[in-house]
């Protein structure tokens, strides 16, 4: 299609004649510039009906021409809910209409209309309600109602980040005012951020006459000069304690959309003002604009809006758009002038403006009406900073009082004036925000050491000339019924009638009836929603008051807030060997992990019949020094540790102050003031805290330092009756049974790295070696056991065969054989429990726990058919349902090719031999046996100490 | 433009003692400096310091810091294989780190020698700011396990920039 309605070179218009394409509207070909929004392309092909209103499915077309028009959102490029007055046409881009079948201008659902007097207010609450049987039918039918476009259902791959910013001062809104008081600031030493939610800086001013855009030229320059950044196409979407600011920014190269998180020392609010609708019969037809949708289409855009025009007017702005139209080669027929009690009675048309009804009587032929019958002021900002929006009626609009300290605002919504007045009243509230926000940096850098911000000179405030508003006359509803709300397809009468059944507040009303819950949220439809509310119970707009604003102002996409996606995975510096010798990954917290290498028997088999090693890096290691480390040990762990001689390790269990268990581990002493201890994996940030509460708030006494070294070492388990054959062919270290005794450790060089600490322990209930390598030689010492080993059926193991190694010994592994109940006697520790120990923590209860008999113990269990194995969790129960226990671990034993399992058992349950019922998750149950130890395989321990 | 590069084999010394060794040391929590060897001293954390890009050995180092004058408990330790160490360089480095840090980076609030623990990306990091011949410079020193995730992090926010990576 043709641009039929594209007019001659305007001063300000913003399309690049210079570059012509083509895109897609409901699959046929148009013709648009560089700069042209979706909308405005399509309107200069002289396309009306962009789009369907919701309920009625009454056709739709350009209203107020920018991001808050409600009539034009469509899906492009398979994007659903485009708003096509903002969001620039591109070449080759599809344009499609939403919710319409079959085409946009045949929509059946438009019959809808022949029934609308039976869809009023609370429609579906009150028709849907019963019987409820139903609801799943009603709920599938009404899904096809529902408006909007369909959300793509192949991957987003679109980029979405975050950045932080920190201005000293932001100025929301780059109108004339927004940039006067961004300049004034940025001059009086400020870093400024200027938002401004348009393609282009500038506000009214861009379709101003020749002197005002010489005004804005000057201004942008200003704005450059001044070095202030600048985010067009950007949203202040929500201001939050601290001036914690979020803006939504569009329009970055290579980014979808980003959050920025700005922490302002001051934040200016400068939205400017909002267009009115009026209230009117027919006042959704398509054709019905307000002004500075005209203003906009001929002055930016270049587009003839229609031919025969009515213009009501109640202010200046509607008396330049009738200059402006006149200007485009439109035929003003008639200016209703409201100040002069001239009025739109009623907008006659079927898909499209025919005429105006005008209050004298006369009917006038027309396609296009303009009104410019008031202005909204967007308070969301100001109210959502701490103000209030309080209602001046000389002016008809609402204005922000109340602003905390660090909130100003300039502009349309404080008063009104000429250019140079808003200018004047802009520039000293920019110069008094960069003065505070400077006072405000003196503050925030009091606490930090490295800040060398300079304490500004004691200057008076800034004097902020006077700006109020103007008077206007109050107009709003009409003489007959018309759309309040456009997205949600709300009259006026639809709020009245919501008022006589009893939703008489303005919150109430908006809930019944949606008024100010579409797309636009109340920027268009605000004022008329209270207006309306206010005609039915008989109150003014003031005590009717306002809905809530909150944040965001704007609809924030989930990839904007999600921000990139990065996965924190800690890594062992063995995993990539690991990866490149396909173990599978295990994600335990955040640690990926070789859970096995394949065949998790064989390598179970392996440390049984001769050597294999594991990457146990992720234990978590601490370094204690100290004095007092001992106090701190005999305070942590059930078990004693003061006798703890250099050289040796023990191992420990620790428990909460309830008793609980808490984590386990062994602890070596390296030197007489020096410690190495181990946590469990998942446990260790925990352990850390633990300790450090202990050292920081109840123990500040003791002279103690403890230090994570987890990432310090590549920690390497060398298990199975081979293991000292093969470490001893990598180290000096003497590892004779009688000079390296289980439990022992030392310090040495390990295939030719020195400082490796090695101890020697068994959780998989083997001969082992823990050797804790330099991280950074970790690969090394890894590859050289392997090689050394090859003749010796080395082969590396993973998580799994671990857990069915150690399973097999009945060692118990914290948070998997216990939870958040077990005591310390419940898990079977009644060895390690020390009670003649002067205080531990736990201590109490473990006493009190002694002297009971009522709580689930810890036993080793073997199904009666060895070879069915019982899922983990598996209740056990008695007399049929009554649950008793349960299966803590379970796997076949590779080693007694038996099923073996730990389990919490009842007391009286838990003697050796008694036969118990576990039900299995999927129905029926199978019989379990108690064993007499935990452990399954080498209960004496002869294999460990060997 | 910027840089990224992985110093994490440059010697790492922890030193944990009360705050008074500062005084020594010559460097307080917030701060670091360049000490008489050209090593650089990191104000790490309250009673932390952090000792980096030290010309000489580590147990030299250790040794030197274990003879300053001190009476209370001091742990010297060689954390060197425990923290992964990347030097971010160029004019552009704030910027780029804005997208993952919430810390102010500008002069003023975080100038040249400002020493930092700050979360980049959701990670915990020591953030040291080192100019190197009058370039912005970041040092990142970060829990070895981590390293390869903050690397990612960087190079994906610093595509903007045209991030170099080396070693």
């Amino acid at each position: 299609m043709t641009s039929s309605h594209r007019l001659p070179p305007q001063p300000g218009e913003v399309i690049d004649r210079a570059q012509r394409f083509t895109f897609r509207w409901n699959g046929r070909p148009y013709q648009a510039y560089a700069g042209d929004t979706i909308a405005s392309a399509l309107a200069a092909s002289g396309v009306r009906v962009l789009s369907r209103s919701l309920k009625y499915h009454r056709p739709r077309g350009l209203l107020s021409a920018d991001f808050n028009d409600p009539n034009c959102m469509v899906t492009a490029d398979g994007e659903p809910n485009v708003r096509a007055a903002h969001r620039l046409v591109s070449p080759g881009m599809s344009v499609s209409s939403q919710d319409t079948w079959p085409s946009l201008r045949f929509d059946v659902k438009a019959a809808n209309q022949l029934v609308g007097r039976f869809l009023g207010p609370g429609f579906y609450y009150k028709t849907f309600m019963r019987p409820q049987r139903l609801w799943p039918a009603y709920d599938k039918v009404l899904g096809r109602f529902s408006h909007g476009g369909y959300a793509p259902t192949a991957p987003d791959v679109d980029r979405y980040d975050q950045r932080y910013a920190h201005p000293d001062v932001l100025v929301a809104g780059g109108g004339p005012a927004g940039m006067a008081a961004a300049v004034a600031a940025a001059d009086a030493g400020a870093r400024v951020l200027l938002v401004d939610e348009e393609h282009h800086l500038g506000g009214h001013l861009r379709w101003a006459d020749a002197e005002g855009l010489e005004i804005l030229r000057e201004l942008r320059a200003a704005v450059q000069a001044a070095g202030i950044e600048v985010m067009t196409d950007s949203v202040v979407t929500g201001r939050y304690d601290g001036n914690w600011v979020s803006v939504l920014q569009r329009s970055v190269p290579g980014v979808r959309e980003r959050l920025v998180k700005a922490r302002a020392k001051h934040m200016i609010v400068a939205p400017g003002l909002i267009d009115r609708p009026y209230v009117v019969g027919g006042n959704d037809l398509p054709g019905v604009m307000l002004s500075t949708a005209v203003r906009r289409l001929v002055n930016l855009y270049a587009v003839k809006p229609g031919e025969r025009a009515v213009v009501l007017t109640a202010n200046t702005a509607g008396d330049a758009v009738a200059a402006d139209l006149g200007r485009a080669g439109v035929d003003v027929v008639r200016v209703l002038d409201a100040r002069q009690d001239e009025d739109v009675v009623r907008i006659v048309g079927r898909s499209a403006v025919r005429a105006v009804e005008c209050s004298d009587g006369a009917v006038v032929d027309c396609d296009l009406v303009v009104t410019a019958i008031g202005w909204t002021a967007p308070l969301t900002l100001a109210t959502v900073s701490g103000g209030r929006a309080e209602f001046r009626a000389e002016a008809a609009r609402f204005v922000p009082v109340g602003l905390p300290d660090d909130v100003s605002a300039v502009g349309g919504i404080v008063g009104d004036g000429s250019t140079d007045q808003l200018m004047e009243h802009a520039t000293a509230v920019g110069r008094e925000a960069a003065r505070r926000a400077s006072h405000r940096a003196v503050a925030l850098a009091a606490g930090v050491p490295h800040a060398r911000v300079t304490a500004p000179a004691d200057t008076p405030a800034v004097a902020i000339p006077d700006l109020r508003p103007a008077a206007h006359p109050m107009l709003s509803l009409g003489r007959t019924d018309g759309i309040v709300d456009f997205s949600e397809d709300v009259s006026a009468k639809d709020l009245k009638s919501a008022v006589r059944e009893g939703y008489d507040s303005i919150e109430l009303a908006k809930r019944y009836t949606t008024a100010t819950m579409g797309p636009s949220q109340g920027k268009l439809e605000g004022v008329n929603s209270i207006a309306a509310v206010a005609a039915a119970t008989g109150a003014g707009l003031a005590e009717t008051g306002t809905t809530t604003g909150r944040p965001p102002y704007v609809p924030v996409s989930l990839g904007a807030l999600a921000g990139r996606s990065h996965q924190l995975l800690r890594r062992s510096p063995l995993q990539g060997w690991h990866d490149s010798h396909g173990a599978a990954p295990l994600y335990a917290g955040s640690w990926v992990r070789p859970d096995h290498y394949g065949d998790p028997a064989a390598e179970v088999q392996a440390v049984r019949d001769a050597v294999g090693i594991i990457d146990v890096t992720p234990l978590g290691k601490f370094d204690l020094r100290g004095p007092d480390v001992p106090d701190l040990l005999e305070l942590l762990y059930i078990n004693k540790w003061r006798k703890l001689g250099v050289g040796s390790v023990r191992y420990g269990v620790m428990c909460a102050e309830d008793g609980v268990v808490l984590d386990d581990g062994v602890t070596g002493r390296l030197g007489p003031e020096h410690y190495l201890m181990t946590t469990t994996s998942s446990g260790a940030e925990a352990t850390y805290d633990w300790m450090e509460r202990w050292l920081q708030t109840e123990r500040r006494q003791w002279r103690v330092h403890v230090t994570p070294v987890t990432s310090n070492y590549a920690s390497i388990n060398v298990a199975g009756p081979r293991s000292r054959e093969l470490l001893a062919r990598l180290t000096d270290l003497d590892l004779a049974p009688d000079a390296f005794r289980y439990m022992q450790v030392r310090t040495g060089a390990v295939a030719g790295i020195a400082d490796c600490v090695v101890w020697r322990i068994g959780f998989t209930g083997e001969l082992s070696f823990e050797v804790h390598v330099p991280a950074g030689h970790g690969l090394h010492v890894w590859k050289a056991l392997l090689a050394t080993g090859s003749d010796l059926g080395i082969r590396p193991f993973g998580i799994e065969a671990q857990r069915i190694l150690r399973l097999e010994k009945g060692h118990l592994i914290v948070g998997q054989d216990t939870d958040g109940l077990t005591q310390a006697y419940g898990a079977g520790l009644d060895w390690a429990v020390k009670l003649d120990k002067p205080d531990f923590a736990g201590k109490p209860e473990l006493v009190w726990q002694q002297m009971r008999d009522d709580y689930l113990r810890l036993v080793g269990l073997q199904p009666v058919d060895g070879a069915v194995v019982p899922p983990e969790a598996s209740q056990i129960v008695e007399d049929g349902t009554r649950i008793v226990g349960r299966i803590t671990s379970s796997r076949m034993s590779p080693t007694l090719g038996h099923a073996v399992c730990l389990g919490l058992l009842a007391p009286h349950l838990s003697s050796a031999g008694t036969t118990v019922t576990v039900r299995l998750p999927g129905g029926g149950s199978i019989q379990a046996r108690v064993m007499p130890e935990l452990a399954h395989v080498d209960p004496e321990g002869v294999r460990l100490r060997g | 433009m910027a840089s990224l590069a992985d110093c994490t084999s440059m010697p790492k010394v922890l030193v944990r003692a009360s705050p008074d060794l500062g005084d020594s040391l010559g460097v307080h929590f917030g701060l670091s400096t360049r000490d008489s060897s050209g090593a650089l001293v990191v104000g790490y954390g309250y009673g932390e310091w952090l000792v980096l890009d030290a010309p000489d050995p580590v147990p030299d180092v250790i040794q030197r810091l274990e003879a300053t004058p001190y009476d209370g408990l001091r742990s010297v330790i060689d954390v060197t294989h425990g923290h992964a160490l990347l030097r971010l360089t160029g004019a552009d480095t704030a910027d780029l780190l804005s997208r993952l840090c919430p810390i102010d980076l500008s002069d003023d609030v975080t100038p040249n020698g400002a020493a930092l623990r700050a979360p980049v990306g959701g990670l915990g990091v020591a953030l040291v700011r080192d100019d190197v011949d009058g370039e912005r410079s970041y040092l990142l020193v970060v829990d070895r396990s981590y390293a390869e995730s903050l690397r990612d992090m960087l190079v994906d926010a610093g595509h903007e920039f045209g991030l170099a990576v080396a070693g």
